[in-house]
């Protein structure tokens, strides 16, 4: 190994584990000594690093208090060092640490709040796409709609909650005190940026999750409405369930394209 | 590689992305990071996408790691790429310095020694860039706050054998030059006065925190009369150079960056025209 690569080496070190390695090979200046100036990059580093995760995950601030959030911190940049280029991706194994991590997995609302601020996050990010129009929908001949495929949006997200933590965040976020933690059943969510840019997030019920878990897994429109129409004493009472929860969808900004089963993408062959 | 010259510039920033758009303020050119744009869609790229029909755009990054001793990062070389691609922008820029080991990222701007064995390093890797990008980089001087016993030649040294090596332009940070002066002891003008002249694409100007025994580079303050000063009197040496205010934190209000932007135009207005 050169020269160059056992200073970066011991100045990696330096940064990650506080070795002392790094100081035999700095200057001491006055008025700073060596050790002075190696503790601004170290200083630097923990800085920098708590700043991304206070920033993406404020929320979980609030619900953690000062003092678990710092010591959440303090684990969370020892034990998992940034691995990518973006700060953007830091924080994306804090729910997996806060989920296997005591005193933070004594309460599982913790890491779903972690994960909901990251999906938040991904959802902003995502891709642009088209939004799909009724206009659009209605151009179809009725004969063809069981073979249409719906294309979710890219920013479109799921996420299947045990805890009160999306209704705690939110709650927190309009400075108000938060529900219990424990719920009955599980909670289901959609996130998705929408039209304004802004992203955001949709309750859905456990029916409404099932049809769009079939269309989220490319299932022909007449696949989506068998998915459910068990559930109804009638045909048609099940298909007007599914085509409800279709204008949520288009009004909301959740698809951006329909395909024909085995055919074109339709919005764009009518543009 | 010979940039044109732009004008006066500045930072884009997201916090003024509305009233850019709304009051497409005198501003020559905009600077972006070039990593903030690593994302497929959302709020950067659909103000971006406006504002670069109405502004030339200069890419500046801030995590090639150019020096690191670690194989080149394709996967981040890539996305660079591909970001190029879809802004065209004037030139594209990043540090002389190291920031990513292997698996580990400090983000930060980690400095190289002044060795030979930098110097080849860099000539090297700076080359396989320029290859696989198809294009020519541009390097900006980072501030520091230590002196490796292993260095042999100073900075200025450095980067002038840099340039003689690899051709390669530099971005040159005015505010990071007063930095390192301050915090190791040299004269900031006699850093200037070494440089080739040739060598200057591009000018940063940008502020810091003063903690009396040492200077942090921490670009969320006014650009200081030092700094204005070695401005100033560097220009007349130049020609005119594309030059740009940099703020990166504590973020005033657009008019105050943009009477910054004004000074700049007035200390040079003699010799640049």
């Amino acid at each position: 190994m050169g020269e160059l690569a056992k200073l970066q080496d011991a100045f990696v070190a330096m940064l990650h584990t506080g070795s002392q390695e790094l100081i035999h090979e700095i200057e001491d200046q006055a008025p700073l000594s060596a050790m002075q100036r190696l503790e601004i990059y170290q200083n630097a580093y923990k800085i920098r690093l708590r700043g991304v995760l206070e920033q993406d995950h404020e929320t979980l601030g609030f619900y953690l208090g000062d003092e678990l959030f710092d010591l959440m911190l303090f684990q969370y940049i020892a034990h998992y060092p940034s691995q990518d280029r973006s700060l953007r991706q830091f924080g994306e194994r804090l729910p997996a640490f806060l989920k296997e991590t005591a005193p933070f997995s004594e309460h599982g609302i913790l890491a779903e709040i972690a994960e909901f601020e990251r999906i938040l996050l991904r959802a902003f990010d995502s891709a642009d796409a088209a939004r799909l129009s009724w206009p659009e929908l209605q151009a179809i001949d009725m004969s063809q709609w069981p073979n249409m495929i719906l294309v979710l949006h890219p920013s479109v997200h799921f996420f299947v909650c045990d805890y009160a933590s999306v209704e705690s965040w939110q709650a927190l976020k309009e400075k108000k005190i938060p529900p219990e933690a424990d719920i009955d059943g599980s909670h289901y969510w959609l996130i998705a940026r929408e039209v304004t840019l802004r992203t955001g997030f949709h309750p859905l019920a456990p029916l409404q999750w099932r049809c769009m878990q079939s269309i989220a897994q490319g299932m022909p429109f007449s696949m989506v409405c068998q998915s459910v129409i068990g559930e109804f004493d009638d045909e048609q009472a099940g298909s007007m369930f599914v085509i409800g929860v279709l204008q949520l969808g288009i009004q909301q900004g959740w698809f951006s394209d329909v395909h024909l089963l085995h055919g074109q993408s339709v919005s764009k062959a009518l543009t | 590689m010979s940039v044109p010259y732009l004008g006066f510039g500045m930072g884009l920033r997201t916090c003024y992305f509305e009233q850019i758009l709304t009051e497409q303020p005198a501003v020559d050119w905009f600077e972006i990071i070039s990593e903030n744009y690593f994302v497929s869609g959302g709020k950067p790229w659909h103000y971006l996408s406006q504002i670069k029909e109405q502004y030339p755009i200069v890419m500046h990054g801030v995590s090639m790691s150019i020096g690191s001793t670690d194989a080149l990062n394709f996967d981040y070389l890539k996305q660079l790429k591909n970001t190029i691609e879809r802004v065209n922008p004037m030139w594209v820029s990043d540090h002389i310095c190291f920031s990513a080991l292997g698996e580990f990222n400090s983000h930060d701007l980690l400095p190289m020694p002044y060795t030979e064995e930098a110097l080849d390093h860099l000539t090297q890797r700076i080359s396989q860039v320029q290859d696989y990008l198809e294009r020519p980089m541009i390097f900006e001087n980072v501030s520091s706050y230590l002196t490796y016993k292993q260095s042999h030649m100073t900075e200025w040294e450095f980067l002038t054998q840099l340039h003689k090596q690899t051709g390669c332009q530099f971005l040159l940070d005015i505010n990071n030059v007063y930095v390192s002066a301050r915090n190791h002891g040299f004269s900031a003008m006699e850093y200037l006065n070494a440089l080739p002249k040739q060598s200057i694409a591009q000018i940063h100007l940008a502020g810091h925190q003063d903690c009396e025994s040492h200077i942090i580079d921490t670009h969320d303050q006014p650009v200081c009369d030092a700094v204005w000063s070695l401005f100033s009197q560097f220009s007349k040496q130049l020609p005119a150079i594309s030059t740009m205010i940099e703020r990166d934190d504590n973020f005033p209000p657009l008019s105050a960056l943009l009477s910054e932007l004004e000074q700049a135009k007035a200390l040079t207005k003699a010799h640049w025209g």
